[in-house]
C-alpha cells in the first residue's frame, strides 16, 4: 500500500511538473486581458492594441547588459525570408517557418514538440510576395495559420493535427497568404497578398470552430460600386488593396482596424485616375456585421508602392484635459499619423523620415503633393524608396514614456514607370533602384506619440527593416539588417546591450515572455531563432 | 517588390539595361595597349607589392587574378588615374540588401586618441573592421570611438596619372584585361 501511494505521488509529480508543456486553452477572456498575463505573448502585437509593450521587468535597464543566448532554433527550410512573430501560451511557443510550416517549441528549452507543414502545390504564384509567413493565432486549443497558396488551416494546439482547412481564394488569380490571423470572439480574421499583381483585395472573417466564412469586406470596389469612381474611366487592368498586415481591435468600440496595400499597377497611375479607394487606407470595421464604419486613406493615387499595411497602434491619451482614443501609424510613405479611432478624423501627421513627394498634410491629413514626383521611364528620385520610411515590421509604444518606437529608413529610390495596366500574371514592368547603402542609413526613432515629434534616435548602418519591442523594464529592443540584437534605454535611446547573430534579414518581430520565473527575449536573424535570458 | 522570376524576358532586359546605366564598374572599351609591355610595367612599377595574381603578390589591395573578366578597360584606366574615385559596389541592391562601396577609406579616432585609417572590409550598425596600409585588420566597436569619418576619394593606391604616360597606362590596362581565368 505504501509503495502504491508512493507510486501515485510520483505519477502526480511527473504529471504536474511538466504542466507548462501542455498547450493552454486560450479563451477570449484571456485574449481581452492579454496585458494582465505578461508571461505569455498571446497574439501578434502582444494584445489587441498592438502596442507591443510588455509589463515584464526582470530584464531591465540595470541588468540588460548581462543578457545571453539561452537557446537557438533553426527552421526546416532555410534560405527563405524568415518573418515569424512567435506566440507563447503557457510555456509553449508557436512559430511559423517558410513556406507554410508551424512548429510548437518548449519555450524554456527550444525543444521541438510538433511541426506541421502544408502540402503546397509545386507552383505557387507569389508576385511581389515574400515567400514567408509572419505567425499564427491561438484560440480555444487551436492554432490558426495562413498558407502561401491562400488557405486558412486550423490545427490542434496539442498535436498539430488538422482540424479543418478552408480555401480562401484562388492562388492562380494572384491571391497568396503570409500574414498572422487575428482572433476575435469566435472569429478568425485573415487578409491576403497579391496587390502587386492586381488582385481585388479583401478581408475575411471565419467561424473559429467550423471554418465557415462569416463575411468578406472588399478593399477595392467592383465597377459601379461606391468608390469605383476613384479609378478613372474603367477599372480594367487595375486592382490591389492587399491586406497582408495584421489589424488591431478595440473591444469597447467593437471596431477592428485593418490596413490596406498599394493600388496596381504599382508604378503607373495613368489608367487609374483618382484616389483609388480603398488602397493604402485603414478601415474601421464592425466585426459583427462585416461593415466598414469609416476609412482613412494615407496615400491617394499611390505610384510608389507605399502599402499602408503597417500595424495600427491603439492608445488612449488626455489632450487639453479631454480623454481620447487614438490610432497611431508610421506609414511607408514617410509620414507618422495620429487619428481619432472613434471617428477616423485626422488629428496629427508629420514626416518621420526624409520625404520629397509632399509639402505636408492638409487639415484633413491629405498629402499636399510636390511636382515631378511621378515615376518616369528613366527613373525619378523620390524619398522614401518603395520599402518606405518603415515597412511592415511592427513598431511599439510605451505608456510609461508615451513614446512611439519605430524603425526608420532614410533612403530614396529612382522609380521607373511601368505599364499602365497589370500584365497578369507578370508584374507589368517598372521598378525602383534604391540608393546605395553608403548614401542611406537607418535609425530607431522615438516619437512623441501625440505629435510625432522626434524625442531621440539611434543611428543604424543600413535602412533598417525591423520591429521594436518596448518593456516596463525601461527598454526598447530591436534588430539591425546586419543581424545585431540590441537594447536601448526607452527614455534616452542610450545603447545598453548588443549581441551579434550575423544573419541578414532580421525581420521577425521580437517578443518577450516568461517561463519558470525567467524572462526571455526572442527573435530571428537569418535562418535562426535566438532566445536570450539573464544568466 | 515583386520577385524577378515574374518578369518577362523583355521586361528583365529593360531593367538590366537601365541598371547598367547606373554602374560604370563594368564599362568597357577597347584595350588598345600592348599587354606584353603592360606585364613588364606591372612587374617593375611595384603593383605586385599590394596586389595578388594567381597566388603571387601582396594582399593589401584587391586580388587581380580575374580582373579582366570583372572590369572593363575604361573602368580600369580610370582607376589607375584616380584609384579612390567611383569605387566598385557590391550587393544586390534588391529587397534584402543594399549596394556598398568596396575599398572605401575610413578614418577612426578611438577615445584614447589613437587614429586608425584603413579600407572598410566589414561593417554593421555597431562594428567596423578596417584594413590598414600594412594589411592589418582593426576591429572597432563604434560606440567606443570618438569619431568615424568616411574619406571619399582617398585610396592607399597612388595615382599613375602623372607617373605613367598615356601609352603606358593603355599597356598596363591591356595586360590587366588578359587576366580572366579562374585558378
Amino acid at each position: 500500500m505504501k509503495s502504491f501511494l508512493y507510486a501515485l505521488v510520483i505519477v502526480f509529480a511527473l504529471s504536474s511538473a511538466p504542466a507548462r508543456l501542455l498547450a493552454q486553452d486560450v479563451t477570449y477572456e484571456q485574449l481581452l486581458h492579454a496585458d494582465s498575463t505578461p508571461q505569455d505573448w498571446l497574439m501578434y502585437g502582444g494584445d489587441y492594441s498592438s502596442q507591443r509593450f510588455s509589463r515584464l521587468t526582470q530584464i531591465n535597464r540595470v541588468n540588460v547588459h548581462s543578457l545571453k543566448p539561452a537557446w537557438m532554433y533553426q527552421p526546416n527550410r532555410p534560405l527563405q525570408p524568415f518573418e515569424s512573430s512567435p506566440v507563447v501560451v503557457g510555456g509553449i511557443m508557436y512559430v511559423t517557418e517558410p513556406l507554410s510550416t508551424v512548429t510548437a517549441l518548449d519555450a524554456r528549452l527550444g525543444t521541438k514538440i510538433w511541426t506541421w507543414s502544408a502540402h503546397l502545390p509545386e507552383k505557387i504564384l507569389t508576385v511581389g510576395v515574400h515567400r514567408s509567413n509572419r505567425g499564427v493565432a491561438v484560440f480555444n486549443n487551436t492554432v490558426y495559420v495562413e498558407t502561401l497558396d491562400a488557405h486558412l488551416v486550423a490545427l490542434d494546439a496539442t498535436t498539430g493535427a488538422v482540424k479543418w482547412t478552408v480555401h480562401v481564394d484562388e492562388n492562380s488569380q494572384g491571391y497568396a497568404m503570409t500574414g498572422a490571423p487575428r482572433v476575435l470572439d469566435g472569429k478568425i480574421i485573415v487578409g491576403v497578398s497579391g496587390g502587386d499583381v492586381g488582385i481585388r483585395g479583401f478581408l475575411d472573417a471565419y467561424d473559429a470552430k467550423t471554418g465557415k466564412r462569416l463575411w468578406r469586406v472588399w478593399t477595392i470596389p467592383s465597377p459601379g460600386e461606391p468608390g469605383s469612381e476613384t479609378w478613372g474611366k474603367d477599372m480594367a487592368g487595375t486592382g490591389g488593396g492587399g491586406t497582408w498586415g495584421t489589424g488591431s481591435y478595440d473591444p469597447e468600440l467593437n471596431l477592428l482596424y485593418w490596413t490596406t496595400g498599394n493600388p496596381a499597377p504599382d508604378y503607373n497611375g495613368h489608367n487609374r485616375d483618382g484616389d483609388n479607394l480603398y488602397s493604402n487606407s485603414v478601415l474601421a470595421i464592425d466585426p459583427d456585421a462585416g461593415k466598414v464604419k469609416w476609412y482613412f486613406q494615407f496615400t491617394p493615387h499611390d505610384t510608389h508602392d507605399w502599402d499602408a499595411i503597417q500595424v495600427p497602434v491603439l492608445f488612449d491619451d488626455t489632450v487639453n484635459g479631454k480623454p481620447g482614443k487614438y490610432l497611431a501609424l508610421a506609414n511607408r510613405n514617410g509620414f507618422y499619423y495620429v487619428l481619432n479611432r472613434v471617428t477616423g478624423e485626422f488629428v496629427a501627421g508629420v514626416p518621420f523620415v526624409k520625404e520629397t513627394w509632399a509639402k505636408g498634410l492638409d487639415e484633413k491629413g491629405r498629402p499636399i503633393l510636390l511636382p515631378n514626383i511621378e515615376p518616369t521611364p528613366e527613373g525619378s528620385l523620390v524619398y522614401p524608396d518603395g520599402h518606405g520610411g518603415t515597412n511592415w515590421n511592427s513598431p511599439s509604444y510605451s505608456p510609461q514614456t508615451k513614446l512611439f518606437y519605430v524603425s526608420a529608413r532614410e533612403v530614396g529610390a529612382y522609380t521607373v514607370a511601368g505599364l499602365p495596366k497589370v500584365d497578369f500574371p507578370g508584374f507589368g514592368g517598372g521598378g525602383r533602384n534604391a540608393m546605395s547603402g553608403d548614401d542611406s542609413y537607418g535609425a530607431i526613432r522615438a516619437l512623441e506619440v501625440m505629435t510625432g515629434k522626434l524625442k531621440w534616435e539611434y543611428r543604424m548602418l543600413a535602412p533598417v527593416e525591423a520591429s521594436t519591442l518596448a518593456t516596463a523594464g525601461g527598454l526598447v529592443f530591436a534588430t539591425s539588417n546586419e543581424g545585431n540584437f540590441f537594447a536601448l534605454d526607452a527614455a534616452s535611446g542610450k545603447l545598453l546591450w548588443e549581441f551579434t547573430v550575423g544573419g541578414a534579414n532580421s525581420e521577425s518581430n521580437l517578443i518577450t515572455y516568461e517561463v519558470d520565473g525567467k524572462q526571455y527575449l526572442i527573435g530571428a536573424s537569418g535562418n535562426c531563432f535566438v532566445a536570450f535570458n539573464l544568466p | 517588390m515583386p520577385g524577378s522570376s515574374t518578369l518577362s524576358d523583355k521586361q528583365a532586359a529593360n531593367i538590366v539595361a537601365y541598371l547598367r546605366t547606373l554602374d560604370s564598374a563594368t564599362t568597357s572599351g577597347p584595350a588598345t595597349g600592348d599587354p606584353k609591355k603592360g606585364e613588364a610595367l606591372y612587374n617593375f612599377s611595384g603593383c605586385s607589392a599590394c596586389h595578388m595574381i594567381a597566388g603571387q603578390g601582396g594582399s593589401i589591395g584587391p586580388e587581380l587574378t580575374r580582373v579582366g573578366a570583372m572590369r572593363g578597360a575604361t573602368s580600369l584606366k580610370a582607376r589607375l588615374q584616380d584609384p579612390g574615385a567611383n569605387l566598385p559596389q557590391v550587393g544586390d541592391g534588391g529587397a534584402f540588401g543594399s549596394r556598398w562601396a568596396q575599398y572605401l577609406m575610413y578614418r577612426a579616432i578611438e577615445k584614447n586618441g589613437r587614429v586608425v585609417e584603413g579600407m572598410r572590409v566589414g561593417e554593421d550598425s555597431f562594428t567596423i573592421v578596417l584594413k590598414d596600409a600594412g594589411g592589418k585588420f582593426h576591429g572597432l566597436w563604434k560606440p567606443d570611438l570618438r569619431s568615424l569619418e568616411k574619406e571619399p576619394g582617398k585610396s592607399f593606391m597612388p595615382s599613375f596619372k602623372d607617373t605613367l604616360s598615356a601609352a603606358q597606362q593603355d599597356d598596363l590596362v591591356a595586360y590587366l584585361m588578359t587576366l580572366k581565368s579562374a585558378q
